[in-house]
């Protein structure tokens, strides 16, 4: 049995799609894959508990679509779009429920993590946040896997299901943007 | 894209750190708290199964009713009655035109009709002026055929 030694993806994949290892397998997986995916999670709807409820929601998806997993992307890539889709459908679904006008879309996140209580950074760190949190989705997502998770463009470009020279100029404005946020609201910050 | 350090925002220079934390021993039930998720789901299916399995032969009978509803008793409604119903207004119309302007030969008197046939009474013919008769049967010709029925 492969399972009790399961270090790789590619042995937690075949032990699923034996019945009989596939629980246990799938607890391989979310140990291996839980933190990584909660940070990511964590960044893009920035408050613990909805980070909680679209985590638990991307793992019963992942679980409900291992039959459709085919090995012609790799099981990381495959989490980490399940997850990015489950984050952003969250987000529009939360932003439909609260959003009075679009200039509303980007406060529910502003809100959301001066409503976090388990937000322990400074001031420095909440402005980079809320800069972050004005850009548009896309930009967003490129800048968080970029810049906070070192994501390879290569990697990004198949969670993403978008061509490397797109992510780069998401990339590039996404950073211009944040500095222009920063830039103008750094003097309100006291030294 | 930003390879060269001095054209690096000061942001990005700046040490990442992560602001984020979470509830203490968060990551440590996770799999269960999973695993629990996944089992009440499951349950929720197989009862929501259960369900339909039970109303399955009642919901086969109300779609049956239906199916008969549809196929046999609309049509039958729709367009069968409605032709009765046409076939009924024109015998009535057919009816009534008949007797409003047929002639109704009950209110005929037939002694009236054999006198006026058989009568050598000619007075009214008689008193009729010649020019008028012609005047009056010539309305309806023109000049040539008025013509040559004189000379005929």
């Amino acid at each position: 049995m492969i399972v009790s030694g399961m270090t790789n993806d590619q042995q937690i994949v075949d032990s699923l799609k034996d019945p009989v290892t596939k629980e246990l397998a799938f607890r391989h997986l979310i140990s291996k894959y839980k933190e990584r995916l909660y940070w990511h999670i964590r960044k893009i709807v920035l408050n613990h508990d909805d980070t909680d409820d679209v985590l638990q929601n991307t793992f019963i998806k992942i679980w409900n679509g291992l039959d459709s997993f085919r090995a012609e992307s790799s099981l990381f890539t495959w989490l980490y779009r399940i997850a990015t889709n489950e984050s952003i459908t969250f987000l529009n679904q939360r932003k439909r429920k609260n959003m009075s006008s679009l200039t509303d879309e980007n406060q529910y996140l502003i809100d959301n993590l001066e409503g976090d209580s388990y937000f322990d950074g400074d001031e420095w760190q909440m402005l980079l946040q809320k800069a972050v949190a004005t850009l548009p989705d896309k930009q967003r997502l490129v800048f968080n896997m970029k810049y906070f998770d070192e994501i390879k463009y290569e990697d990004m470009s198949e969670i993403l299901e978008t061509s490397v020279g797109a992510l780069k100029a998401s990339y590039h404005h996404a950073v211009k943007k944040v500095e222009e946020f920063v830039k103008s609201h750094e003097t309100r910050i006291e030294p | 894209m930003y390879e060269e350090k001095n054209m690096e925002p000061d942001f990005l220079k700046r040490p990442k750190t992560n602001p984020f934390r979470t509830p203490d021993y968060y990551f440590e039930s996770l799999e269960d708290r999973v695993m629990g998720n996944i089992e009440y789901q499951k349950k929720r299916e197989s009862s929501s199964t259960r369900i339909i399995r039970l109303l399955k032969p009642a919901l086969g009978l109300a779609a049956s009713f239906a199916l008969v509803y549809v196929l046999v008793y609309y049509p039958i409604n729709t367009f069968l009655l409605k032709d009765t119903a046409k076939t009924a207004v024109t015998d009535t119309i057919t009816a009534d035109w008949l007797n409003e302007y047929s002639i109704n030969l009950t209110s005929v008197d037939e002694n009236l009709i054999v006198n006026a046939i058989f009568s050598e009474d000619t007075t009214n013919l008689a008193e009729t002026n010649p020019d008028e008769f012609l005047a009056y049967l010539s309305t309806g010709l023109n000049d040539v055929e008025i013509y040559s029925e004189i000379q005929n």
